[in-house]
């Protein structure tokens, strides 16, 4: 078996071994071993291959322990869906995605204008003691503004906390 | 900017609820062990209330460690 970590379009990305691509029509499939266990180390390390991935490409992560046969089938997987997986590309082409929590009272407060920096926004449900928890797509371009509306926000907003993590790859705006 | 335990382990949370939960899903197996998954949730999520605790009492910074 073989693991699938994330679709990219052709040409071939440089990967380093033991990583593969498997070229499918326009797409490329990014696949690696699996992992046997799911650890804090596997995990970072699955997204350190990424953030190498993202650093000069458009790319879709794809979800976490999605295996397949080998190439062949990964290639067949992947050019079975290539209009769905062609359309979420072009939604996140050129950018990627912040993380920002809140904890304290007033936190919804700092999602608008977060949101007006934004291309697009998914909002999650908060769990306590966290009160805004959200993911925001924003224009490679736009990053240093929007973490600079973070830090003013959490100057002038009064008891709240906000935390703010990026940039990831659109793990949370993958499809189209 | 200073880099603390706390942080990390904020970062920590929004990979895995990333990772775990985020991605495009291409094939229909996943094969991930259910309790490998389960565990980690509640370990990490046992790690944002310490995080928000120690925020409270003013011991951390404002931002996370990945910008």
């Amino acid at each position: 078996m073989i693991e699938l970590y994330a679709i990219a379009e052709q040409p071939p990305p440089d990967v380093p071994s033991p990583l593969v691509t498997v070229p499918a029509g326009s797409l490329v499939a990014v696949c690696g071993p699996a992992d046997d266990e799911v650890t804090p180390e596997t995990l970072w390390h699955r997204e350190t291959v990424l953030e190498g991935l993202m650093a000069d490409r458009n790319l879709l992560p794809v979800r976490y322990g999605t295996r397949v046969e080998d190439e062949e089938a990964a290639a067949r997987a992947v050019d079975e869906r290539r209009e769905h997986l062609g359309a979420a590309l072009e939604r996140v082409r050129g950018a990627v995605e912040l993380s920002v929590r809140a904890v304290g009272e007033a936190g919804g407060a700092v999602h608008e204008p977060l949101l007006a920096l934004a291309r697009d926004a998914v909002v999650g449900r908060p769990q306590a003691p966290e009160t805004h928890c959200a993911a925001y797509l924003v224009d490679r371009a736009a990053v240093q503004e929007f973490v600079d509306t973070v830090a003013a926000l959490q100057r002038t907003t009064t008891n709240v906390q906000v935390l703010c993590t990026g940039p990831w790859p659109p793990y949370s705006f993958a499809t189209p | 900017m200073t880099t603390t335990i706390a942080q990390q382990e904020v970062a920590l949370v929004d990979l895995v609820d990333r990772l775990l939960g985020g991605g495009v899903v291409i094939a229909g197996d996943i094969t991930l062990a259910v309790a490998d998954v389960d565990l980690v949730y509640v370990q990490l999520r046992a790690l944002v209330s310490a995080v928000a605790t120690a925020q409270e009492k003013g011991v951390m910074p404002r931002m996370g460690n990945a910008l």
